[in-house]
C-alpha cells in the first residue's frame, strides 16, 4: 500500500508541474492586468511603471524561468492585490472550505445512504416515493436560489439564523443545509439504484433463507457491497466542493479559496490563481489517495 | 431517535440561536457591509470605492476636502493655500496635529506622503488624478509646504484631495495593508473577512459618536439589503433599485455617475455632425429611463451638476425622430455613406440593465434607417476600444461607458474625452484643443465659464458624444443611524459625520 502511495505521490507530482506550467501560461494569456489596477485615466508611464515594479515587462519565458527558480525555494510570489505572498492568501482562505466541504459531505453521505437504502429496501413505498422526489429537487434545484430563499426565510422572515458570515455555529447551519442538498441528491439516487441490485443478488436470497434479520441484510450485507459506486460518486462531489463552493461561499460571505480563485482569475492576481490551485490540486490528491484506501478497506478483493 | 431527543436538539438550536442574537454591540458600535472586499488598504488607492471607503477620512485624510454641494476645496490637514505662481502652491497646514503611531503631523511628513505616491515604488492609483506633472514639495517651515509642479497647476487645492497624509514610518518602497493617518479612526484588524476600525483618543477634531466601525462584505446586494434589515449590519452603500424598498431606510442619492456613449467620430458616417445628431434625436429617452429607475436624471453633458463646469441651463436633447430621419436624409444626399454598419458596442455588468439599454436604443436606431449592430464584451476586451491606443481593424462605432467625476472639477472630464491626446478621445480638432487648453489654465469664475462653453459646444454644435443619465445610487441606512448618503458616497463614508439617534 505504502508503494502504492508512494507511486501516486510521484506521478502527481508530474502532473502538478505540468498543471502549474499550463496554469501560467494560460493565465498570461488572458491580458494585461494593469489595465484592472491602474485608474483608467493612468498614463502610459505609470503603466510600465507597474509592469516594471511587478516582474510583467519581462519576456514571457523569462518570467516562466524565474517562477520555476523561485517556486524551488519556495516563494510563491506576491499577491497584486492584498500585497502580500501568494501562498499565505490561498492557505488562509483553504481551511474554511475544507471544514465546510467536510461537514457538509460527511452529513450529506450519511444522511443520502440511510434514505437511499431505506427506499431502496421498499421500492415504490410512499417513503421511496418522497425520497426520490426530495432528493431529484435537492440535485437540480439552483444553490443561488436556494441560499437566497432560505435568508428570507429563516433569517429576514422568522429571524431564527444570522442572514450570512462566520462566528457563532448558527452561522454553519445555512451554508452547510444549502452546500450538502445537491452532493445528497444525487447520492440518494446512486445509494437506491446499487442498493436495489444488491438486494436482488443471490447472497441476499441466501441470507434470507438463513432467516436473517432484514436489518442486517440490508445495513450489514447489501450496503456494504453497494458502497463502492457510491463512494465513487462522493469522492467526485468531494473534490468538487473541495475546489470550492463558489456560490454558497459568496452569498453567506465564507471566506473560502473557491470565491478567492475566481475573485483572482478575475482580477489576473497570477501568483495567487497559480497557489490555489496549488493548494486544491495537493488537496485533491489527498482525498483520492483516501478514497482509494477506502476501496481497499470496503472490498478486501482490491489489491494495489 | 426518540422524543427527548429531539427536544433536546429543538432546545439547543434555539438556544444557540439567543446565543446569536446576544451578540448586540454596544450602541455606539456599528457595522457596515460593502458589496467588495477590499483588496489591501493601501492608502494610496484610496479613490478606488472600496478601500475609499474605510480608509478615506476615517484612517487617512486628505490635505484638501471636496465640498460635496459646492464641489469646492475646502480645509482638510492643510488650512491655507495660496499660489505664487502658475506653477507653485504654498499650503498652511493644521497644528496640533498627531499620527496614530504618535509621530507628529508637519510639512517633512506632507513632503513624505507626496514622495511616496509619486516615486514609482508602490502602485499608487491616487496619483494618476496629477496626470503628467512632476512634483517638487519642499518644506519651508514646520508647518508650511510650498509644491512646485513642472506644469500649471490652477486647481491643486482640489487634486490634494487625493493626498492621503500618511505617518513618515510607512515603508516608502512598499505597499502597506496596515495604514497610519491622523484620522478619527485606527485600523485595528485586518483580515479575510473583516475591518475594524476603533476611534483614536487623540484626533485633533470633534470626538465622533461612533466608537468602533467593523466592515464586512457581500457582494449580493439582496443579502447586504437583509443584514440592515435585520439588525446585522447599519448601512450598506449601492444596493440595487429592486431592493429598495423600504422609503424609511432607502435613500437614492445623484452618486456623480454618468452614463453615455462615445461616437467614434474617425469613421464615416460617424464624422458627419448631422448623423451624430441623428443618434442623439432616435431615442425615447421617456422610454429608456424606465431602464434606469424613477430618479435617475437625463444628462447633456458628462458631469453632475455641483462639478465646476457644469451647465444647469444647457438641455439634454429630446425624442424628435422625425428630425432624425431628415438629418439623415439630408446627410444621404450629401454623400455621407449613412448605410455603412455601425458597431454598438457594449460592456457586460457595466450598470444594472446595461445590456437591454444597448438593445432598446438598437432598435430606436435601426428605426429611423441606420444600420446599427450591437456587441456586448467582457470589461478587458471592452477597456481595448476604451483607451488609446485603439484596436486596429475597427470601423464606425458606438461605445457604452459610464463616467464617474466626483472631484470638484471638469479637468478630470473634459480633456481625456475631448482633446486630440486625451486617452478616450476619438476627435481631434485644434480649435477645441486650444479652446480646452486655456480653460485648464484658468481659474475662478473664467474657468466655469470656458468649461460650460465647452460642453455647450461639444453638445450643440459638434454633437461629440451621445449623454444618457446621470445615476442614482440606493444605499440603505439602519434605523439607528443619523446620515443620509451624498455625491462622494462611492468614495468615501466618512465615520465621523455619522450620528446615533436616541
Amino acid at each position: 500500500m505504502l508503494g502504492y502511495i508512494s507511486r501516486r505521490a510521484y506521478h502527481s507530482i508530474i502532473s502538478l508541474i505540468g498543471l502549474l506550467t499550463l496554469v501560467f501560461f494560460l493565465t498570461r494569456l488572458t491580458g494585461d492586468p494593469s489595465a484592472l489596477y491602474l485608474p483608467l485615466d493612468s498614463s502610459l508611464e505609470a503603466r510600465a511603471a507597474f509592469a516594471r515594479l511587478n516582474g510583467l515587462d519581462q519576456p514571457i519565458h523569462v518570467q516562466f524561468l524565474q517562477y520555476l527558480q523561485n517556486l524551488l525555494s519556495l516563494d510563491f510570489g506576491q499577491s497584486l492585490r492584498q500585497n502580500r505572498s501568494a501562498i499565505e492568501v490561498a492557505l488562509e482562505a483553504f481551511p474554511a472550505t475544507l471544514k465546510l466541504a467536510v461537514v457538509a459531505m460527511t452529513l450529506a453521505t450519511a444522511l443520502a445512504i440511510l434514505v437511499g437504502a431505506l427506499a431502496a429496501a421498499r421500492p415504490r413505498s410512499l417513503f421511496d416515493r418522497i425520497a426520490g422526489l426530495v432528493s431529484l429537487a435537492g440535485a437540480s434545484m439552483p444553490d443561488f436560489w436556494i441560499a437566497i430563499v432560505g435568508i428570507l426565510v429563516f433569517a429576514v422572515g422568522f429571524g431564527l439564523l444570522p442572514t450570512s458570515g462566520t462566528g457563532t455555529g448558527l452561522h454553519w447551519i445555512m451554508p452547510i443545509a444549502v452546500l450538502m442538498l445537491r452532493p445528497f441528491g444525487l447520492l440518494v439516487q446512486v445509494v437506491r439504484g446499487t442498493m436495489i441490485s444488491a438486494l436482488a443478488s443471490p447472497y441476499i436470497k441466501t441470507a434470507q433463507a438463513k432467516g436473517m434479520k432484514r436489518r442486517k441484510i440490508i445495513f450489514g450485507h447489501a450496503l456494504r457491497n453497494s458502497l463502492l459506486p457510491v463512494i465513487t460518486v462522493a469522492g467526485d462531489l468531494a473534490t468538487g466542493l473541495i475546489n470550492g463552493a463558489v456560490v454558497v461561499e459568496t452569498i453567506f460571505g465564507w471566506p473560502g479559496i473557491g470565491k478567492l480563485m475566481i475573485d483572482s482569475i478575475i482580477q489576473r492576481d497570477f501568483a495567487v490563481v497559480q497557489s490555489t490551485i496549488l493548494v486544491t490540486a495537493v488537496a485533491i490528491f489527498i482525498v483520492n489517495i483516501a478514497i482509494d484506501v477506502l476501496y481497499v478497506t470496503l472490498d478486501p478483493r482490491i489489491r494495489y | 431517535m426518540t422524543i427527548k431527543s429531539v427536544h433536546l436538539i429543538a432546545g439547543v438550536i434555539l438556544a444557540a440561536s439567543f446565543a446569536g442574537h446576544a451578540t448586540a454591540q454596544n450602541a455606539s458600535e456599528i457595522n457596515i457591509v460593502l458589496p467588495e472586499q477590499p483588496a489591501n488598504l493601501e492608502p494610496c488607492g484610496t479613490i478606488i470605492t472600496n478601500v475609499g471607503q474605510i480608509l478615506s477620512r476615517n484612517v487617512v485624510e486628505p490635505l484638501t476636502i471636496i465640498d460635496p454641494k459646492s464641489g469646492q476645496a475646502v480645509p482638510g490637514l492643510a488650512t491655507e493655500w495660496t499660489q505664487t505662481d502658475p506653477n507653485t502652491w504654498q499650503l498652511k497646514l493644521r497644528e496640533g496635529v498627531t499620527f496614530h503611531d504618535g509621530a507628529p503631523f508637519n510639512a517633512e511628513a506632507v513632503k513624505f506622503s507626496i514622495e511616496r505616491m509619486t516615486s514609482g515604488k508602490v502602485t499608487c492609483s491616487n496619483i494618476a488624478k496629477f496626470g503628467a506633472a512632476n512634483l517638487t514639495v519642499t518644506a519651508l517651515d514646520d508647518l508650511t509646504v510650498e509644491i512646485k509642479s513642472d506644469t500649471p497647476q490652477p486647481i491643486l487645492p482640489t487634486l490634494l484631495s487625493v493626498v492621503m497624509v500618511v505617518s513618515p514610518n510607512t515603508p516608502l518602497d512598499e505597499a502597506v495593508n496596515d495604514p497610519v493617518g491622523t484620522g478619527p479612526f485606527k485600523l485595528a484588524s485586518f483580515t479575510q473577512q473583516t475591518v475594524v476600525l476603533e476611534s483614536f483618543n487623540d484626533y485633533w477634531g470633534e470626538k465622533p459618536a461612533i466608537s468602533k466601525a467593523t466592515y464586512v462584505w457581500r457582494p449580493e446586494s439582496s443579502i447586504r439589503a437583509a443584514m440592515v434589515q435585520t439588525g446585522e449590519a447599519d448601512l450598506t452603500p449601492s444596493i440595487a433599485i429592486q431592493d429598495a424598498t423600504n422609503p424609511d431606510t432607502d435613500f437614492a442619492y445623484l452618486n456623480s455617475e454618468t452614463t453615455a456613449l462615445r461616437i467614434d467620430a474617425g469613421f464615416a458616417p460617424l464624422d458627419d455632425v448631422r448623423v451624430r445628431k441623428a443618434l442623439n434625436l432616435a431615442i425615447d429617452w421617456e422610454g429608456l429611463a424606465q431602464l434606469f429607475g424613477d430618479d435617475a436624471q437625463r444628462a447633456s453633458q458628462m458631469v453632475v451638476a455641483g462639478i465646476n463646469g457644469h451647465d444647469d441651463e444647457l438641455a439634454a436633447w429630446t425624442y424628435d425622430p422625425e428630425q432624425a430621419r431628415s438629418l439623415i436624409a439630408e446627410a444621404r444626399a450629401a454623400g455621407v455613406p449613412v448605410d455603412t454598419e455601425i458597431e454598438l458596442i457594449g460592456r457586460n455588468g457595466i450598470y444594472p440593465n446595461g445590456t437591454e439599454a444597448m438593445e432598446a436604443m438598437m432598435a430606436m436606431w435601426q428605426d429611423v434607417g441606420l444600420n446599427v449592430t450591437l456587441t456586448m464584451l467582457d470589461v478587458n476586451d471592452w477597456l481595448r476600444y476604451l483607451q488609446k491606443p485603439f484596436p486596429d481593424g475597427r470601423g464606425p462605432n458606438l461605445l457604452q461607458m459610464m463616467h464617474d467625476n466626483n472631484k470638484g472639477d471638469a479637468a478630470f472630464t473634459i480633456p481625456i474625452f475631448y482633446t486630440s491626446e486625451g486617452s478616450y478621445s476619438t476627435v481631434s480638432d485644434p480649435a477645441l484643443d486650444k479652446e480646452i487648453a486655456d480653460a485648464l489654465a484658468a481659474t475662478g469664475e473664467d474657468r466655469t465659464t470656458k468649461f460650460q462653453a465647452i460642453f455647450n459646444k461639444v453638445h450643440d454644435e459638434l454633437a461629440l458624444d451621445i449623454p444618457m443619465f446621470h445615476m442614482i445610487g440606493y444605499t440603505r441606512v439602519g434605523t439607528r443611524l443619523d446620515w443620509k448618503p451624498d455625491i462622494t458616497t462611492n468614495s468615501e463614508i466618512p465615520l465621523a459625520n455619522i450620528g446615533l439617534k436616541n
